[in-house]
């Protein structure tokens, strides 16, 4: 017979090891089931009308994403990201409707990826600066 | 009168943010009665359109719409009813039935607009993921969503053209020489 109980402990010991080896976040977990689902949704959905949309809106539904997921973890985050993640929230839905002046775009974008990259840095054991 | 008129279609702009404030149901009534006005190719009314308040509803349809920016307290699915298209013989790629949705879609936006009410169009979602959760009859098919109710005071300007136009940059006069 199988030992549910004891499989379920081996799969959660199993997923820190997994986590552990392949990054140096903290195990806090930041993200309940339902909220995981309703992620999915607006990724699988962004990419069935990506399909028919122009190649440019890619972006968008990528930032949607980021700005749905920093939203739903932001309280739970550890110091290290959360201010990251609240400039997510704060930013993206007006870097939406500036998508046409290309450049700024673009700018802020970057900018947002230094951000990611800092917010690396700070869950990493390498100095931020 | 006609100037009232002029202005309601020069003002109306698109709303992503709403406040929580329900719409009257007087006012969900005229915005549809709007509708049964727009035009509509041969006359034929294809259009079906669903209204949709159930906050749980609301929620499930803003999750597989990634376009869908607003929490909107109505929502209203303009459906195209092949069986309509059908009974007339209209292909279903005949271009009268997206056309119909548009007129329907706009004079809907405008009402809305001379009511004092916020509005965005919605066509950013999965159409097979709203089907199954509003269980659509199979010959009806979903083409846009018309987001209803009050404009937040925090909302943004929408979004910036990609290049300043004006009325005569999208005019041709008579024959091309
Ligand atoms: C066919 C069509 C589809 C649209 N789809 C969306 C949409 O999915 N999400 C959205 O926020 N706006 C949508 N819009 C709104 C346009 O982005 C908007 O009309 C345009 O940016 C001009 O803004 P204005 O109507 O406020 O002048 C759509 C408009 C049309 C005509």
């Amino acid at each position: 017979m199988i030992d549910w109980a004891n499989c379920a402990v081996k799969q959660t010991e199993l997923h820190k090891a997994v986590s552990r080896g392949s990054t140096h976040m903290s195990e806090n977990w930041v993200l309940t089931e339902e909220e995981a689902v309703e992620l999915l949704a607006l990724l699988i959905t962004s990419a069935r009308i990506q399909m028919e949309e122009p190649a440019n809106y890619g972006p968008l539904r990528l930032l949607t994403a980021t700005e749905r997921l920093s939203g739903m973890i932001v309280e739970r985050a550890s110091e290290k990201s959360r201010e990251f993640l609240q400039e997510n929230v704060d930013r993206i839905p007006d870097m939406h409707m500036r998508m046409s002046d290309v450049d700024a775009y673009s700018a802020a974008l970057d900018e947002r990826c230094r951000a990611v990259a800092a917010c690396l840095l700070r869950h990493s054991s390498l100095p931020e600066e | 009168m006609s100037e009232a008129v002029l202005n309601n279609i020069k003002t109306r702009r698109v709303v992503r943010e709403m406040t929580g404030e329900p719409v009257a149901r007087e006012q969900i009534e005229a915005i549809l009665e709007a509708a049964r006005w727009a035009p509509s190719g041969g006359n034929l009314r294809p259009n079906r359109y669903i209204v949709i308040q159930d906050a749980e509803t609301r929620r499930l349809i803003r999750l597989v719409s990634p376009g869908m920016f607003q929490e909107a307290p109505v929502l209203i699915l303009i459906c195209t009813n092949w069986d309509v298209a059908a009974e007339h013989n209209l292909p279903p790629t005949d271009r009268a039935l997206l056309i119909d949705v548009g007129t329907a879609a706009q004079t809907m936006m405008l009402a809305a607009h001379a009511l004092g009410l916020a509005s965005g169009p919605v066509t950013s979602y999965s159409k097979e993921a709203v089907k199954k959760i509003l269980n659509l009859p199979e010959s009806y098919s979903p083409e846009m969503f018309i987001c209803i109710g009050h404009r937040a005071s925090t909302a943004q300007p929408g979004m910036r053209a990609w290049k300043k136009i004006t009325w005569r940059d999208l005019t041709h006069w008579e024959r091309f020489k």
